[in-house]
């Protein structure tokens, strides 16, 4: 499967698990990994899986690496309905009113422009005690079966 | 691409620049040299003992010297270990990243009377900093002056009652010392109006999680700019907040012009204002306005001469980065970016030169710490844990660099 993960990142802990998850399925798949800052709405392609990893910052804000993204969005408006995607969050609970707050708005965004999202939005907790890889990776494992049973093995 | 290059300080600043270098070019040899035993500056030191989530990022750092090759070279402290000019020849490239560690002073008459403390003097001795000095007694009315991030965290700090700081790394003498400290009172002012403070509007928020206290907003004025309307609207949400015993006020438009002390000690701090002077009865002053450079390094000289010091480069092969370059202001991400674009400019204007010893020149010293050495001063801080703590500092040196002891190994 074409596998690409789009991070969204202030400090660079979604950046240094993207890239984990990255490694972990570059057996299996065709992954690449790009901040979304370098990424232009309009060039989403059908053929790939989207696993957009996530932070949040100040008030539930996205991050500055996310933001161009979400921006050129709103204003290009581009129509995903052949996009598939998934999320993966990473927030702290000290922040509990806004917790994950981030890739809540980022999923919105993407499913306002018509892409469809595969599988459930988990969210790492910073003080919480799990590593961020030992969430992510089991959830990267479930949404390909689900995309793979989805789109057929093929894409 | 090779290359040796040395990088001054092993705070965020440092670490997020190694990060970038080795990622653009993983063959380089980046070392990172500090004056403390332990690596991650401010991140370790500064952020507070109730925010790890903030110090999650040292996950990353430890990759850089786990995966990326970065070395570290703990205990080794510019100026005084290592001269400026030998590390300029013995590296292609040299990078100061040393932050900006000492509180500036209010300026004002009474400003050196007994009670009177550093916000960074007080941080460092509440989050066991091997050389800090010990936690001097605030009596029971401390009045804080500033209105940054800092600020707040202290004011957060010394606010808190003991269940509080469950899960913190706050370590056993620094928690003794606040559970009997006997605050009754905690006044903080800011020069500005309410609508100009520089605090986070979240960190203020934060403050009505509080159990212990009752909280007063004084005087807050309004605005109509998007920034100051989220910083009175943080303000209006803590307004009134609790009924605890312990008073919390928030002040403003208060420029400090005279501690007033009675026998040495601090007894109250006169301000002026727009409404005309006044002044406020307290037993300590802590001040949180700011901190200037370490003045062993010459750090106005060098960004003085330098050749473009917006871009960090001071002069050929050396360079600046982090609060070091910039002033102490700005958060961690802040600090990450500034790394991110002085990777590519050293890049740009690396040439190595194979004849450098680089780190060779380290070799046979004695009571260096490396990264082994500092991973087994981490594991002795978090293998048996207190009860609510999720590490326990070690708090001297000595035992530092006793736990840490097989050394640095060159090669
Ligand atoms: C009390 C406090 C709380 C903060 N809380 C937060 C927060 O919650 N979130 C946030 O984003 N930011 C916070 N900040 C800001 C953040 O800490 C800084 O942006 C950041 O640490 C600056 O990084 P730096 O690497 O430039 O400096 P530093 O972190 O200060 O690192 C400098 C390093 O250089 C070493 N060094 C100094 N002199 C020498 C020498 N002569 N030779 C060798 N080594 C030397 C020091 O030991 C240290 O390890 C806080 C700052 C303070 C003061
Ligand atoms: C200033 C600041 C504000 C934050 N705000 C939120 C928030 O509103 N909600 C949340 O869930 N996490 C928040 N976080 C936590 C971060 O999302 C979390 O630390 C994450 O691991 C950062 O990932 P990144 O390095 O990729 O940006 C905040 C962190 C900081 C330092």
């Amino acid at each position: 499967m074409n596998i690409s993960i789009l991070y969204g990142t202030e400090t660079g802990n979604a950046e240094m698990l993207a890239e984990d998850i990255q490694s972990e399925l570059e057996g299996d798949h065709d992954v690449s990994c790009q901040n979304l800052s370098d990424v232009d709405p309009m060039s989403l392609v059908p053929e790939h899986l989207y696993l957009l990893v996530c932070s949040t910052y100040g008030d539930g804000e996205l991050p500055a690496s996310a933001q161009p993204f979400a921006e050129a969005m709103e204003a290009a408006k581009p129509d995903l309905s052949a996009i598939h995607f998934a999320i993966f969050g990473m927030g702290d609970s000290e922040y509990d009113e806004t917790f994950n707050h981030g890739p809540k708005r980022l999923a919105e965004l993407m499913l306002a422009h018509g892409a469809t999202q595969i599988g459930e939005r988990v969210a790492h907790d910073a003080s919480g005690p799990e590593m961020a890889e030992d969430l992510a990776f089991p959830w990267a494992e479930e949404i390909i079966s689900q995309a793979e049973e989805r789109l057929g093995a093929a894409a | 691409m090779s290359g040796k290059i040395a990088i001054v300080g092993a705070g965020p600043s440092g670490c997020y620049l190694a990060q970038s270098l080795l990622k653009a070019a993983p063959d380089l040899e980046v070392d990172l040299i500090d004056a403390l035993p332990v690596p991650y500056g401010l991140v370790r030191y500064g952020v507070a003992a109730d925010h790890q989530g903030t110090k999650a990022v040292t996950r990353q750092f430890a990759r850089v010297f786990e995966r990326q090759g970065a070395r570290f070279f703990g205990c080794l402290r510019l100026g005084d270990d290592v001269a400026l000019e030998d590390l300029r020849a013995a590296y292609d490239a040299v990078v100061l990243a040393t932050g900006m560690p000492v509180d500036r002073p209010l300026g004002i008459p009474g400003d050196d009377l007994a009670g009177v403390f550093g916000a960074g003097r007080l941080t460092r001795a509440l989050y066991d900093h091997p050389d800090a000095e010990t936690l001097p007694e605030l009596g029971a009315h401390p009045l804080i002056v500033g209105n940054g991030n800092v600020a707040i965290d202290l004011l957060r700090l010394l606010a808190k009652d003991p269940d509080e700081l469950a899960g913190s790394d706050l370590g056993a003498g620094p928690t003794d010392w606040l559970a009997g400290a006997g605050i009754e009172s905690l006044t903080i002012t800011g020069r500005s109006p309410a609508a100009a403070a520089k605090f986070d509007p979240v960190m203020i928020k934060e403050l009505a999680k509080l159990g212990g206290v009752s909280i007063d907003v004084v005087g807050t004025g309004a605005s109509d700019e998007p920034d100051a309307v989220k910083t009175l609207d943080a303000l209006a949400s803590i307004a009134g907040h609790g009924s605890g015993a312990r008073n919390v006020t928030f002040r403003f438009g208060l420029t400090p012009a005279e501690v007033i002390g009675s026998q040495g000690q601090v007894r109250a701090v006169r301000f002026t204002s727009d409404a005309g002077d006044e002044t406020i009865p307290c037993t300590s002053v802590l001040t949180a306005i700011g901190f200037d450079a370490d003045p062993d390094l010459p750090r106005d000289a060098l960004l003085e001469s330098a050749t473009d010091a917006g871009a960090g480069a001071l002069a050929p092969g050396l360079y600046a980065t982090g609060w070091f370059r910039r002033g102490p202001r700005g958060t961690i991400p802040e600090n990450r970016a500034d790394a991110q674009a002085l990777a590519t400019h050293i890049l740009d204007d690396l040439t190595a030169d194979p004849a450098k010893p680089g780190r060779a020149i380290f070799e046979g010293r004695t009571g260096l710490v490396d990264y082994d050495g500092w991973c087994r001063i981490d594991a002795a801080e978090t293998e048996a844990l207190p009860e609510g703590r999720c590490r326990a500092k070690i708090t001297t040196r000595e035992e530092m660099t006793r736990l840490a002891s097989k050394g640095v190994t060159t090669g």
